[in-house]
């Protein structure tokens, strides 16, 4: 119970930190919005070129990109909020008063990045809507929980890249090669904006060894074919193997860069 | 006798982080540590106020972070209200209240209240618990009046204040106070001091470990007095204990003070 309040005291707080700046706020969802509108008139453009790439979906590029644009919110939150916000802590001398409480330090990891997936997840939804009622994409077909199954697994993966990143942060302040190398190669090999099946043989490989690629795979199947549990399985498989051996890394990464923090006393420095 | 912090032979050694290169690479290197405490040793009752001075370098602050489980000592221990800093780190941070000198850390965008509603989440306080606790707080530090303003409006003395009430906000039975009264005038450090002195220490019996750079701020105001400097505690004990260790019952703490410290 503690550590829901808990939570909800992160979620409070950066929501009034957040409508404090009520401008961008508002400009954080327009862009959302231009950019899935962008896409609809590049879709217009593309047309029946992209047509072989996504037979596999049985749709047309717009509802494939929509998709794309909305869910890799979730890709770019798991990576940087959390190394991100470990980093405005610091600077702002906040982490300091917020160790010296009894509240775990895995705690503090996850409510800070906690709005951050919440407001994600607002967004996401905005641009699915904005895509239904005003371009006509049919989502009628979705499984909703195998959806959610999906997007689970995929914030639990890209999360564990996150702390490992914040990791790095923690001790050495500045630089984080692992959030950048992984946000960079899933943008292009991972299948947000085209299909990886465009992609030469060569660099096909690549998007088999990131996670994003089976998300997205499994999300279009599960949100615009309606596909069961049983037929997203093998993508599922891919994630849950990306889950069960990331997490448990992150965690051991996150704990031993906290304790050498504490011993070169690095943990709170500016 | 029961102490509220016991420290024996602590000792921390700093070899910082320039890279992630001299990361890798320090194997390699041999560099010297930075020695920031050495061998300290302290024993303070409980309800006591105890007064750690010294010149800027000489180890204090890096003291009460080991207290606070913020830093790891290279060796010794240190216990807080029996709690060992390196095991029972989850008590130890029940048991204590760190005030900085630092008054900026804290969110600037929202209202004195919004903030010390957010520490006192991290203390597990329930939502009765902390309206009563704000509303005791923010009246005896007379900050009532700028609760719900924003934090960048107010005063760096208000700031500062806030920055007290945090630290109380979880009833502590020690309290970490490095430099509290820094930015506080000369009346408000005054009102502070004394309820410090009368309320927290004396009423409450709370343990007050205080740091200071201003001499006149802790000659009347502490039971024990330490002098620390370059990572050793030269002297520690009573007003008249360090007045017969310099051989003198007339100099003032000041002069003690420069003594202790030219000796070194």
């Amino acid at each position: 119970m503690h550590i829901l309040e808990k939570m909800l005291a992160f979620i409070k707080r950066d929501f009034y930190i957040h409508i404090s700046y009520r401008i961008a706020f508002i400009f954080e969802w327009i862009s959302t919005l231009t950019t899935v509108a962008t896409f609809y008139f590049v879709s217009k453009l593309v047309g029946q070129t992209a047509a072989p790439y996504l037979s596999e979906y049985q749709t047309g590029y717009f509802p494939f990109v929509l998709i794309g644009i909305a869910f890799s919110g979730y890709l770019n939150t798991s990576l940087q909020s959390f190394s991100s916000n470990i980093r405005y802590e610091q600077l702002l001398g906040t982490l300091e008063a917020m160790l010296a409480t009894p509240t775990k330090i895995s705690h503090i990891i996850i409510g800070i990045s906690i709005w951050d997936f919440l407001f994600t997840s607002i967004t996401t939804i905005i641009a699915l809507l904005f895509g239904i009622l005003f371009f006509k994409v049919d989502l009628s077909q979705m499984n909703f929980f195998a959806s959610l199954v999906i997007l689970i697994m995929t914030i639990v993966s890209f999360s564990s890249i996150g702390i490992i990143s914040a990791a790095f942060i923690m001790v050495l302040k500045k630089g984080n090669p692992i959030s950048w190398l992984v946000s960079t190669f899933a943008g292009l090999f991972g299948g947000v904006f085209f299909p990886v099946e465009m992609l030469p043989k060569g660099l096909k490989l690549i998007s088999y060894f990131i996670p994003i690629t089976y998300s997205l795979r499994g999300l279009r199947h599960a949100i615009l074919q309606g596909y069961s549990f049983r037929m997203l399985l093998p993508d599922m498989i891919i994630l849950l193997f990306f889950c069960v051996t990331l997490f448990p890394l992150s965690i051991w990464v996150f704990k031993k860069a906290v304790e050498l923090a504490k011993v070169t006393g690095s943990l709170t420095h500016y | 006798m029961s102490y509220a912090i016991e420290i024996s032979g602590l000792t921390k050694e700093f070899l910082p982080l320039k890279s992630i290169y001299s990361f890798i690479l320090r194997p390699l290197k041999k560099e010297k540590p930075f020695l920031a405490i050495n061998n300290v040793s302290l024993h303070i009752k409980q309800g006591e106020i105890f007064c750690l001075m010294g010149p800027n370098g000489a180890g204090k602050t890096t003291l009460i972070k080991i207290l606070s489980c913020l830093l790891l000592p290279t060796k010794g221990r240190a216990e807080v209200m029996g709690y060992d800093v390196l095991k029972d780190e989850a008590k130890v941070k029940s048991s204590i209240g760190l005030i900085g000198g630092d008054e900026r850390n804290f969110y600037w965008r929202l209202t004195l209240r919004q903030n010390l509603y957010f520490f006192a989440k991290l203390y597990d306080l329930s939502n009765f618990q902390i309206k009563r606790k704000i509303e005791e707080l923010s009246h005896l530090l007379e900050i009532n009046g700028y609760l719900d303003k924003r934090f960048q409006e107010c005063s760096s003395g208000i700031k500062q204040r806030l920055t007290i009430a945090r630290g109380l906000l979880n009833d502590a039975k020690v309290l970490f106070m490095d430099e509290p009264l820094k930015s506080l005038d000369l009346p408000s450090a005054r009102n502070v001091k004394n309820f410090i002195k009368e309320k927290l220490a004396g009423e409450q019996g709370k343990t007050i470990f205080f740091i200071s750079h201003n001499l006149n701020e802790v000659e009347n105001f502490a039971d024990q007095i330490a002098i620390m400097h370059k990572g050793e505690v030269r002297i520690s004990g009573t007003l008249s204990y360090l007045r017969n260790n310099v051989n003198s019952s007339s100099l003032s703490l000041e002069e003690i003070y420069t003594n202790i410290i030219k000796d070194s």
